[in-house]
């Protein structure tokens, strides 16, 4: 029976991202080796959960550190990261992205902005203990909006010791950047701590082009460098534990601050040529720029008691944007009284709370509970999307049954409402009829809409021998969020006008998940194939119509089916040498409406990796010192929709050295980096900055010393 | 083993689908005939006759035509050629216009001409002339000119 019980409970806790915040020294995934990508084997991951879920540890994301976290994770199959600049990116899973899947840290939901294509995660990456990554449809868990998947990041573990401390300095070339992060945590007994601080500063991004053509303009960039994106980031963090043997409980509290110049040629109704000396300085920040700030106060308890096991989250985040730009006058609006264009207050209260019960020999039953507030106040004097307010709740059961060691069966379903209330919105200025009179337009008018939506999914993993195969067919959905029901203005960053709907119906998706593993113990190798299907899929269509000067886009919803896959061949030729190959596809087409017969927006290319890693075990590379080897080989994409460009393929080569020196409890690590190696010139089809036709970085050096005791 | 990554290799390139419009819709203003040239003077209290051809390889959308002050030089035309401007001053009643034209449904090559008519108390200087076009698919196409109001 313990037997049994053991063996059901390993997948349990890790096929539920609500997981054991702060593991057992046990089973502390940095004891592995630095070279160990994932902290289980594929193939006992193949068994753990019928998603295709990756665990990455921190110490590989600090090894593959980019400019920012997402930026980090792009390397994996499947994952994709739409950079807006050399600090920010937006995470996609196989191609969908902000809303169509979830970024969550241990466990709960993390918000992002309201809008915008143009800024990043708000997430520390410095502080990362580890990030699970689940491909396909993990709506059971979490609900509206985990389409594509679910990247859950995971923060620090109770500390072992009195007390521990690591600092990590960071630098790269591309932009300039310097940061700096340094935690102490310390333990007395069954209470512990840790403090985070993180510090980053970067320059002017630099391109490979001297100069840019945006729309009809042309645009010179003086040394090579995209005037006016340089930021800045600010972090605090603080985390408080107790843990006994039975029960769990982490307060958590973070602040991420971050100010982000906009490239300044391209943002505004116009192609500026401002009076501000843009080139003066390659660190300041000039208009326009945002600045973000995103706060959480969260609890995560967890409490065993026999055969059940309680957890319950808590959460306030609390989301500012402020965008601030040149006041400028545009059509019937006159020129504005101060910089702040846009402000944004999104306050979200969350909680949630999840049963499990191990019934018999064979079932691992599971029941949960989530409600969410959420609540955006807007300011400035620029209109994009109206004042809401969205309460949401969600009850979801689910069984995981052990027919025996080799075959395991996982069914379960949730229910979920959602209403959301638009407030109405007038211009502050008066824009004259054709009668004579003038009014204050209305730009959002009074709306409530309540969505329900019952998804559910059922999965098999199946051992045979060297053979591993899982299969999962799903059902999630997403409710339309306030700026694709409210939106009514214009989008000064993207020269064009978007216009909501009000009557867009839940977006749905179906999907069937399959993996095959095959291993002989030194060489692995994996496909991941899988098929959607989205009835009503919500897409900003770009029509012919102009409304107030700009080209008019509307949100519209139409059938589209995607498919892709990604495939892995990981191979041990001896204890000092790795390679793996890696690949990814996908393919998606609109199936009806307007633009019937193209893709969907920000398509992300076939696209082939293959990593070389060298430890040579010599005295002075000490035990884990490595060489690493990454050459990438991207398609080109030419599956667009308007306004997309196609773009052309490109392959990039990236090196990357370390080792790490002990003394006593010491411990000291040197991590180089170079990326685009060759210094090509190519650019990123789901970059932000592809519209304006900005090419990606040339070659970067990175460094990072990091230090702990 | 090699075979799964023949298969993605081998999906990528059976992607390609034809027959839908990937292409932007032209303005072509380059006929002496087209009106206004770059930096043209257009005169108060009289109308002009805007004229541009217009071509896509399917089918034409709508345009859209917009004149805005830009006293304080805020931006370049796209053209080489940057016309001499007067000293930056302060709006006062500057003129505003934007209005959007139709184009006949279908056609692939169309020679536009709008009646645009200045009226006679706004404030004189440099301005903005911009042209958009779109194509039924919804591709965009635009034109930056620089004209003098006298």
């Amino acid at each position: 029976m313990i037997r049994i019980v053991s063996i059901m409970l390993i997948p349990l806790f890790f096929t539920l991202p609500v997981y054991a915040q702060q593991p057992a020294a046990h089973d502390s995934i940095t004891e592995l080796s630095a070279v160990t990508v994932s902290a289980d084997s594929p193939r006992d991951r193949m068994m753990q959960s019928a998603y295709n879920r990756q665990m990455i540890e921190g110490r590989w994301v600090e090894q593959n550190l980019a400019g920012s976290l997402m930026q980090s994770l792009e390397s994996l199959p499947g994952i994709q990261a739409a950079s807006i600049g050399a600090g920010q990116s937006r995470p996609a899973i196989r191609g969908l992205g902000f809303n169509r899947m979830i970024v969550a840290e241990d466990g709960v939901k993390h918000e992002g902005q309201p809008w915008g294509e143009e800024h990043g995660l708000e997430i520390d990456q410095f502080t990362i203990e580890a990030v699970e990554i689940i491909k396909g449809a993990g709506a059971l868990r979490y609900g509206s909006d985990a389409i594509g998947g679910v990247i859950n990041v995971r923060h620090g573990k109770a500390p072992l010791r009195n007390v521990e401390a690591k600092v990590n300095l960071t630098a790269r070339s591309v932009n300039e950047s310097l940061g700096m992060a340094a935690q102490i945590a310390g333990r007395r007994r069954r209470f512990w701590y840790r403090a985070t601080m993180t510090l980053v500063d970067y320059a002017d991004t630099q391109v490979q082009a001297d100069s840019v053509q945006y729309y009809s303009y042309y645009i010179r960039l003086r040394d090579r460098r995209l005037r006016n994106t340089a930021g800045k980031e600010q972090n605090a963090g603080l985390a408080l534990g107790y843990e006994d043997g039975t029960f769990r409980t982490t307060f958590l509290m973070t602040n991420v601050h971050a100010e982000n110049g906009f490239f300044a040629n391209a943002h505004g109704l116009e192609v500026r040529l401002s009076s501000i000396d843009y080139d003066r300085s390659r660190r300041d920040i000039d208009l326009p720029y945002h600045s973000v700030n995103h706060l959480k106060i969260s609890n995560h308890t967890e409490w065993q008691s026999g055969n059940w096991r309680l957890e319950a989250h808590a959460a306030y985040q609390q989301n500012g944007r402020d965008e601030y730009a040149e006041p400028v006058s545009h059509g019937y609006m006159p020129i504005p009284p101060n910089a702040l264009e846009r402000h944004f207050r999104k306050e979200t209260y969350s909680a949630g709370a999840e049963l499990t019960y191990l019934w018999g020999d064979r079932h691992a039953l599971h029941a949960g509970v989530e409600a969410e507030r959420q609540q955006n106040r807007r300011g400035g004097w620029g209109f994009i999307i109206p004042d809401f307010k969205t309460t949401a709740s969600g009850l979801y059961a689910m069984d995981r049954i052990l027919l025996s060691n080799d075959l395991i069966l996982t069914a379960g379903a949730r229910f979920d409402r959602i209403d959301t209330r638009i407030e109405p919105y007038r211009d502050w200025y008066k824009t004259p009829l054709a009668d004579g009179d003038s009014v204050y337009q209305q730009r959002a008018a009074q709306l409530r809409r309540t969505f329900t939506c019952i998804t559910a999914s059922a999965g098999v993993n199946y051992r045979l021998k060297s053979w591993t195969l899982k299969a999962n067919v799903g059902k999630s959905f997403r409710a339309p969020i306030p700026k694709e029901l409210g939106a009514d203005g214009v989008n000064y960053s993207l020269f064009r006008y978007e216009k909501g709907a009000e009557e867009l119906s839940p977006e749905e998706s179906y999907q069937l998940d399959a993996g095959i593993h095959w291993s002989n113990g030194r060489i692995e190798c994996m496909v991941e194939p899988y098929w959607n299907y989205f009835p009503n899929y919500i897409y900003l269509n770009p029509t012919s119509d102009y409304r107030e000067g700009l080209q008019l886009y509307t949100h519209t919803q139409s059938r589209v089916f995607r498919w892709g896959l990604e495939a892995t061949v990981d191979g041990r030729l001896s204890d000092k040498i790795r390679i793996a190959l890696t690949g990814e596809y996908v393919h998606a087409r609109q199936l009806s409406g307007d633009k019937e017969g193209y893709s969907l927006p920000f398509s992300p290319p076939a696209e082939a990796t293959l990593r070389l890693q060298y430890i040579p075990q010599t005295a002075w590379t000490g035990d884990d010192g490595f060489i690493a080897l990454h050459y990438r080989i991207v398609g080109r994409q030419y599956a667009i929709v308007p306004p997309e460009k196609p773009t052309d393929g490109y392959h990039t080569l990236a090196l990357a050295a370390g080792r790490s020196f002990r003394w006593g409890r010491q411990q000291l690590r040197i991590t180089l980096r170079v990326e685009n190696l060759l210094n090509a010139t190519y650019f990123d089809h789901t970059s932000y900055y592809r519209l304006l036709d900005i090419p990606e970085p040339g070659r970067s050096m990175s460094l990072m010393i990091g230090w702990q005791f | 083993m090699l075979l799964c990554i023949l298969i993605a290799f081998v999906a990528a390139d059976c992607s390609r689908d034809g027959a839908k419009d990937i292409e932007t819709p032209a303005i072509d203003m380059s006929d002496s005939r087209a009106f206004p040239p770059n930096c043209a003077t257009l005169r108060r209290s009289e109308t002009f006759i805007f004229r541009a051809v217009f071509t896509d390889n399917q089918a034409l959308g709508n345009y859209n035509i917009e004149i805005h002050q830009n006293f304080d030089h805020h931006s370049h035309s796209g053209e080489a050629v940057e016309c001499p401007a007067e000293p930056q001053k302060a709006p006062v009643n500057p003129f505003i216009y934007n209005h959007s034209f139709s184009i006949p449904d279908g056609l692939t090559h169309y020679e536009a001409t709008a009646e645009i008519t200045i009226p006679p108390d706004i404030d004189t200087g440099d301005y903005h002339f911009m042209v958009r076009l779109t194509d039924r698919a919804g591709w965009q196409q635009l034109k930056a000119l620089s004209v003098k109001i006298e």
